[in-house]
């Protein structure tokens, strides 16, 4: 009887109840199909009957991890796509927190002019797909000895970009540094913000000099925010599969995610999961890592203060050049890109930019069979609208399911904060984060095509797409709704439970109203997200559940790069656009989803 | 000579003014407490001193030095300034330890190690806090992270100390504890202090003389009883005191040679100025200022009232008493009570009620009731 009321009393909290629920439906979301792929590497495929000598399909053995690991052959399948991994990513970091952090310091500590546009403009980056900037990149300085056509610098200045100029690491680098900078803007510049300038004027008071100040003062209080910036943007950089496939395929520079795509694609699924296990295991490195810095004695929670009253440095003399410079190379890098899709889609033949070449074939045409086998343009091309269609229906699932669990999670594992069921969905809801992309696809593929319990084979479904795009954009929502719920002082609930107030009504009219722009935030992430995602949806769509992205992809693959320019220009202004109207209308915006201020 | 002179301050943020026209002048080894309530500029007006922020226009002097100048274009910068400054939320730096946060300026100063070392176990016994140095900030309380931060503003011996309300977190009974250690540091350092705080009490107890602002405006600057017993105007007069000075409406009349006689309704004063005799308008208005313990309760007292309050403390009684229909607060001291609703009769002692004009609220005279 005890124990019953216990029970009882238990499961009459909703955050009880909410708590419990999504720690079943993450484990099995998440941990069920980890478990299902560490077997799958020790099992034996129908593929690879032949070279395991003596064994049926679905026999445990080593032979992936050995190949993988330890065989003649595992130097190209594994250790140069795992350095060539490392140097990107540890390159992206760098060049994102040494161009984020110093726009985030010029804005939050000088007088620098345009803040207004830079913080606006310099996010863009982000918002857009990342390859979009690599396909500006070969818009602009693609060499004809790999790829056919040069691009724009040639035709303009009529000098051969150098091939690692073009193509390979560097670009890679430079690319992924620019689409993670505003990550490491919004990062760094939140606690700048919110740093005490109280703290940089006791310094200077008791005679430090500048370079002192910042030496000594701000760097090491703004380290760990730094650390956590690199921390995330490297495990971002090292999941990243679009940027190297467009950059790196011509020259085969091969990294981790692109090696999983040809597995994954090809012959043995094995390799690919031994990949993504170990992207995983470096991933929960990096995250115990990052929580270990967070944690330490010298406890950071002193920083926050009120600084209003802010000098900032006077730039003096350089105060116009570095303003105008900022403003030049976000435009070079924000509006730019949208310039040559919008021109690479209306030239006939690629390289030649004489004007006699323009043409609007490419979005009006109906299609010419001698050119791209008869496609009529973007604008007439029910395939395309289709993709659209689809683009725009799955961004909204995804968004409204990945938004509302995340705000149902963050109110419970706030309620219930300390307790282990709580810390255990925090984490759950957070692992997807954590996992590649790609890997990701690839395990829903194997898991949900055959029918399961009382899922149906989801196999070439929509719903499929939904379920792995809300799962893995679960953790935008949820640390969105965490911090606002942190925020939110318990008593404001609770006078409404004292009056009597339903669950439902205290969520819908006190809790969700005070908090809404951080919990739209919780939906844009994801909307935004899965309209640019492609890496993800890759090994799922089918020919009926095609989006934009994976058309796009396919364009490009064929060579067909006005329509891959065209759709791509569609996809960055819709996604922009969007997320500018939700920002005006509602206040939410990108940063308060990341975690900035 | 003066030690730091304000000649026509002005701070304006975009179209409002923080600080509007400000001359002050205070002498070396004064304990000068800027006062007023929050966003009266006085905040401003320190870190405008101390080189933090840049007025918009006027110019100071630090001994004798002009420090900051519009019309010359003058700006030297907060380190130049040779000040020391103390912050509301002490500003220590969260990722040193409290030894190397007092050592800091020592070695900005290039001292020697072991000149450094000597300095801040001195420091660190005199405020008391010597188990802490290998702490960091977050792992002190309120009243040792302010030591701290006391210590850390003292090591480098400023002649001149700003700060800025540095003991507005500290709970109730800290804070009386380090009114007194800094007024006994005042005297050991032998310094200049310039002190922030909107807590009357505070200014009153701790400093040599009151810069009372509001709205960016200079009210009076005086020792702190001046103030309380010839408050400028009406303002000062009611921000001063604890419980508030008792104001009554009422129009007065010159009568007799300098007397002047007082109605405000249900009662009727004389009032002779001790000050110097006064003439003004018939009939003018006027506010008519009595503080709470100049009022007496004594069978003696020819004006009868009723108890409506009182709040025993121990110490004193505060109580208020309804006099047709006014309510007058008065103080008795000791522990004595009364009960609600009784008789009581009333009578004021003192000579230090004040007459306000009840349009410009300036102070005309101050009194004896009669």
């Amino acid at each position: 009887m005890k124990y019953r009321n216990k029970v009882k009393a238990f499961l009459k909290k909703p955050q009880n109840v909410i708590l419990l629920s999504l720690a079943f439906i993450l484990v099995y979301l998440t941990v069920v199909p980890m478990i299902t792929i560490i077997l799958d590497t020790f099992t034996v495929h129908q593929s690879e009957l032949m070279r395991v000598k003596g064994s049926k399909v679905g026999d445990l053995t080593l032979y992936h991890w050995g190949k993988v690991l330890f065989s003649s052959s595992s130097k190209k399948i594994f250790y140069e796509p795992f350095l060539n991994t490392l140097i990107v990513s540890l390159g992206t970091c760098f060049v994102a927190i040494g161009l984020g952090g110093l726009v985030a310091w010029l804005v939050t500590r000088t007088n620098i002019r345009f803040k207004g546009i830079i913080s606006t403009l310099f996010i863009f980056p982000y918002i857009m797909p990342s390859w979009t900037l690599a396909m500006a990149w070969l818009n602009f300085f693609k060499n004809s000895r790999v790829g056919g056509a040069p691009g724009i610098f040639t035709a303009l200045f009529g000098i051969e970009t150098a091939d690692w100029f073009a193509y390979g690491p560097f670009p890679i680098i430079v690319v992924l540094g620019l689409h993670y900078a505003p990550f490491a803007y919004i990062l760094i510049g939140g606690i700048l913000r919110n740093m005490d300038a109280n703290l940089e004027e006791a310094a200077l008071i008791l005679k430090a000099s500048r370079g002192k100040i910042m030496r000594k003062i701000t760097i090491p209080i703004v380290l760990p925010a730094i650390l956590s910036t690199f921390l995330l943007v490297f495990s971002s950089a090292m999941s990243a599969f679009a940027v190297p496939a467009f950059l790196g395929t011509s020259v085969r520079y091969q990294v981790l995610t692109t090696q999983m795509f040809r597995t994954l694609n090809g012959l043995n699924p094995g390799y690919g999961y031994i990949m993504a296990l170990l992207m995983i295991g470096i991933g929960i490195l990096i995250l115990g890592v990052n929580q270990k810095i967070i944690g330490t004695r010298k406890s950071f929670t002193t920083i926050t203060g009120k600084s209003s009253n802010i000098a900032y440095i006077n730039l003096r003399n350089f105060k116009i050049p570095i303003s105008v410079a900022l403003i030049v190379f976000i435009g070079m890098v924000c509006i730019l890109p949208l310039v040559t899709f919008a021109i690479e889609s209306f030239i006939m033949e690629p390289g030649n930019y004489s004007w006699s070449n323009f043409t609007t074939l490419f979005w009006v045409g109906e299609g010419n069979p001698q050119i791209a086998n008869g496609e009529p343009g973007i604008l007439r091309n029910p395939t395309i609208f289709n993709g659209l269609w689809n683009s725009i229906r799955l961004s909204i699932s995804v968004a409204f399911i990945a938004g509302s669990v995340g705000i149902l999670a963050g109110y419970a594992i706030v309620k219930k904060k300390g307790t282990r069921l709580s810390t255990m969905v925090n984490n759950l809801a957070f692992f997807p984060y954590l996992m590649p992309s790609m890997a990701f696809g690839a395990i829903y593929l194997s898991m949900f095509a055959i029918k399961r319990g009382f899922i149906p084979s989801l196999y070439g479904s929509f719903a499929l797409l939904v379920l792995v795009g809300a799962v893995k954009y679960l953790p935008f929502a949820s640390r969105a709704s965490v911090g606002a719920m942190h925020q939110l002082s318990n008593e404001i609930e609770e006078a409404g439970t004292i009056q009597g107030i339903g669950w439902t009504k205290r969520m819908l009219r006190i809790i969700i109203p005070i908090q809404k722009s951080s919990f739209i935030s919780g939906y844009l992430l994801p909307f935004i997200s899965s309209m640019r995602e492609l890496s993800l949806f890759i090994l799922l769509v089918t020919p009926s559940t095609r989006i934009l992205t994976t058309m796009l992809f396919q364009y490009n693959e064929k060579g067909w790069s006005q329509y891959a320019n065209a759709i791509n220009l569609l996809i960055v202004l819709f996604v922009v656009g969007s997320s500018l109207i939700v920002n005006r209308v509602t206040g939410a915006s990108i940063d308060k989803g990341i975690g900035g201020h | 000579m003066p030690e730091i002179r304000l000649k026509n301050l002005t701070k304006r943020f975009g179209k409002t003014i923080a600080v509007d026209n400000l001359d002050l002048v205070i002498q070396e080894g004064e304990f000068v407490t800027l006062l007023g309530p929050s966003g009266c500029g006085k905040t401003t007006t320190l870190r405008m001193i101390a080189g933090l922020e840049t007025p918009s226009e006027g110019e100071i002097y630090i001994d004798e030095t002009c420090v900051f100048s519009s019309e010359e274009g003058i700006d030297i910068s907060p380190d130049k300034r040779n000040v020391g400054f103390l912050f509301q939320n002490y500003a220590l730096w969260p990722h040193m330890t409290v030894y190397k946060n007092i050592s800091f300026g020592l070695e900005n100063l290039k001292w020697d190690k072991k000149k450094i070392k000597i300095r801040v176990e001195e420091l660190l016994n005199m405020l008391r806090i010597a188990e802490y140095g290998d702490r960091y900030p977050s792992e002190l309380s309120g009243g040792q992270q302010q030591r701290v931060a006391i210590a850390r503003t003292l090591a480098t011996g400023p002649k001149i100390l700003f700060m800025d309300e540095p003991l507005s977190n500290l709970d109730a009974k800290l804070r009386m504890e380090m009114r007194t250690e800094l007024k006994r540091l005042h005297m050991e350092t032998d310094s200049t202090f310039v002190y922030v705080t909107h807590d009357q009490l505070e200014a009153m107890t701790l400093s040599t003389k009151i810069c009372l602002l509001d709205e960016g405006l200079l009210q009076q600057f005086a020792p702190p009883l001046d103030i309380y017993h010839n408050p400028s105007n009406h303002f000062v007069a009611d921000f001063v005191g604890s419980p508030n000075i008792n104001i009554l409406e009422a129009r007065g009349n010159n009568v007799n040679l300098d007397e002047i006689k007082l109605d405000s309704g249900s009662l009727e004063f004389l009032f002779a100025p001790t000050t110097s005799s006064v003439n003004i308008r018939s009939n003018q208005k006027l506010l008519l200022g009595i503080r709470p313990e100049d009022i007496e309760i004594t069978d003696k007292g020819d004006i009868q009232g009723k108890v409506y309050s009182t709040l025993p403390s121990g110490m004193e009684t505060i109580v208020k008493i309804d006099v047709n229909n006014i309510i007058l607060t008065c103080v008795v001291f000791g522990g004595v009570d009364f009960e609600m609703g009784t008789n009581v009769k009333i009578a004021f002692k003192s000579e230090n009620n004040v007459l306000f004009d009840r349009v410009s609220k300036l102070n005309i005279a101050s009194g004896r009731l009669m």
